[in-house]
């Protein structure tokens, strides 16, 4: 924690420093007036039958553990500079909603023309990582309650959701369409979630981020109706402070993800499909250091109707290791149930926005193995087939 | 009058979308019955206006949506833009989304969501009706926004989209 907010101040100081640096072509009058904030609040209800997901769903009434409450401000200091800053607090059922700063950016668009725009951001970035990354913690930007769990869970989410350092982008405006490209190098968020997931909550040890790169192409055709991209990322960490035999130890994640998506007036069909290896290395103790890659896909239908209403079917699949599908060499080896290797999640979706700033959401899914479910202490041990209801009231401003 | 015509053109847009599975007597149906007595586009016909300062007059249809879904910043001789756009459930911003920057409304309104929420755009400033658009973007340097022809007054300059 202590890293984390040290981190965060230094990110707070560079962006003032280069902020204050700037000189303001305007007066300050002017750049006042480019002063925005805007925020968003949602909460759940999560109800289900088997297994454990942010909190206690499978007791009782269920479990209001999952909250998301985010604060943005943003300012425009010079017609090409734009900083912008925003703080997420997160209660995902182990009750630390802590607000961490989620993005902090100096955004220098440097160069813009009738064919092309260029541009730099400095502090901490959204990494862009298939279609909702950068975004993922804001209801109204997401298509269901939960997305796609395959490519966007839990597990080893602080690792892709920011980076500290640097990014650029270019958009080339074509006869096509627009092709955009982004680039970026810096060091990744981890959170506790990454030591649970490889099993080593309990080691004094820990991951910190080393530096990583992450890229993006994406491709949106002129009638706006295809939207197409690939995302590919180096994402390291290093295990320090552990025991003589669990130390200097490091952690890659790279992930390549397609993404597809066809828009018409009234629907949406969307596919992403990622490969993603998972490796650790360096460990004194051979049987520490691992190599898998895990296959990640769903295909996601939405349909607008009645102005406000949508609704969505979705079928999602993920597989911890595809040299074992269904898991059973691992429940061979480690004794561990074999479903704990895949999940495969049928969905079903209805969302309400009456106005831009207000929307209802529930859904269900009738879900097969438990690869992403978030390891947790307490749980009892999961079951393999399991429903998840959710309802979940979404402000925005 | 103006916008009982929209609300046929509306209509007629959306009967002719149901009707590409179901043969074309049903569509010419509808098109008679509610397209062809509202007569064809006029002064209803949404343009892109300016502040009388921003020397350009034709934008390509690219830059016209990048500068809308706020990822654009600047006009292309370097000059600060300012957007302005009608709220989202006015019909007159419907069909300036759909016509002339071909996106969906609810299109848009993501990308202006993912801009914010993301650290890389800000959010348009929202004009209350085409009066407060006109008036804005009139006194606003370096603005942009849209307007029924019919609207238009010499305070603002007109700007035509382009490939």
């Amino acid at each position: 924690m202590s890293y984390r907010w040290r981190t965060e101040r230094r990110i707070a100081g560079l962006m003032l420093a280069l902020a204050g640096a700037l000189p303001t072509a305007s007066r300050a009058g002017d750049v006042m007036d480019t002063f925005q904030v805007h925020g968003f609040l949602s909460q759940a209800w999560l109800i289900s039958d088997d297994n454990d997901l942010f909190g206690p769903s499978s007791q009782g009434g269920g479990s209001f553990d999952y909250t998301e409450l985010g604060l943005n401000l943003s300012l425009r200091p010079r017609r090409d500079v734009l900083v912008s800053a925003q703080w997420l607090s997160r209660r995902t059922g182990d009750g630390d909603a802590s607000p961490v700063l989620d993005h902090g950016v100096v955004d220098y668009q440097a160069f813009s023309s009738r064919d092309r725009r260029l541009g730099i951001q400095l502090g901490r970035f959204k990494n862009p990582f298939g279609f909702y990354n950068q975004t993922r913690d804001v209801a109204f930007t997401r298509p269901s309650i939960l997305l796609p769990q395959s490519i966007y869970f839990e597990r080893t989410r602080s690792l892709a959701l920011a980076a500290d350092g640097v990014s650029l982008y270019d958009e080339e405006y074509l006869d096509a369409g627009t092709l955009r490209f982004q680039a970026g190098v810096g060091q990744p968020q981890t959170g506790n979630d990454l030591d649970a997931t490889l099993g080593l909550a309990d080691w004094p040890g820990s991951f910190d981020g080393r530096t990583s790169y992450i890229g993006q192409v994406l491709f949106e055709d002129d009638g706006g109706h295809w939207v197409t991209a690939l995302s590919a990322a180096d994402v390291r960490a290093g295990y320090e402070h552990g025991t003589a035999a669990l130390d200097d130890g490091r952690f890659h994640f790279q992930p390549w993800i397609v993404s597809v998506q066809y828009n018409d007036a009234l629907w949406s069909l969307t596919a992403e499909y990622a490969l993603r290896r998972i490796a650790l290395d360096g460990f004194a103790n051979p049987a520490y250091n691992t190599s898998q890659v895990g296959e990640s896909w769903y295909v996601q239908y939405t349909r607008r109707f009645a102005d406000d209403w949508q609704w969505l079917l979705r079928y999602d699949s993920l597989v911890s290791d595809r040299n074992d599908r269904d898991g059973s060499a691992f429940a061979a080896a480690r004794g561990g149930p074999a479903y704990a290797r895949y999940a495969r999640d049928t969905t079903g979706g209805l969302r309400w926005q009456p106005t831009p700033r207000f929307m209802l959401a529930a859904e269900w899914h009738h879900i097969e193995g438990t690869a992403w479910l978030p390891a947790t202490a307490t749980s009892p041990p999961p079951a393999k087939y399991w429903n998840l209801l959710l309802f979940q009231a979404s402000l925005r401003f | 009058m103006t916008s009982r015509r929209a609300g046929n053109i509306h209509h007629a847009i959306f009967a002719a979308r149901q009707a590409t599975g179901r043969g074309l007597a049903r569509w010419w149906l509808w098109l008679w019955l509610f397209w062809l007595p509202g007569g064809v586009a006029g002064a209803d016909e949404v343009v892109v206006i300016a502040n009388p300062d921003v020397e350009i007059d034709t934008l390509s249809h690219d830059m016209a949506r990048a500068i809308f879904a706020m990822r654009q910043r600047t006009w292309p001789d370097g000059r600060s833009v300012d957007v302005y756009v009608l709220p989202g459930g006015n019909p007159v911003h419907k069909r300036f989304v759909k016509s002339r920057l071909n996106v969906y409304p609810h299109q848009l309104q993501l990308a202006w969501d993912r801009a914010v929420f993301s650290g890389t755009g800000q959010a348009p400033h929202q004009a209350d009706d085409q009066q407060t658009m006109l008036h804005q973007v009139a006194t606003t340097p370096g603005a942009i926004g849209y307007l029924e022809r019919d609207h238009l007054e010499d305070s603002v300059h007109v700007i035509s989209l382009a490939n």
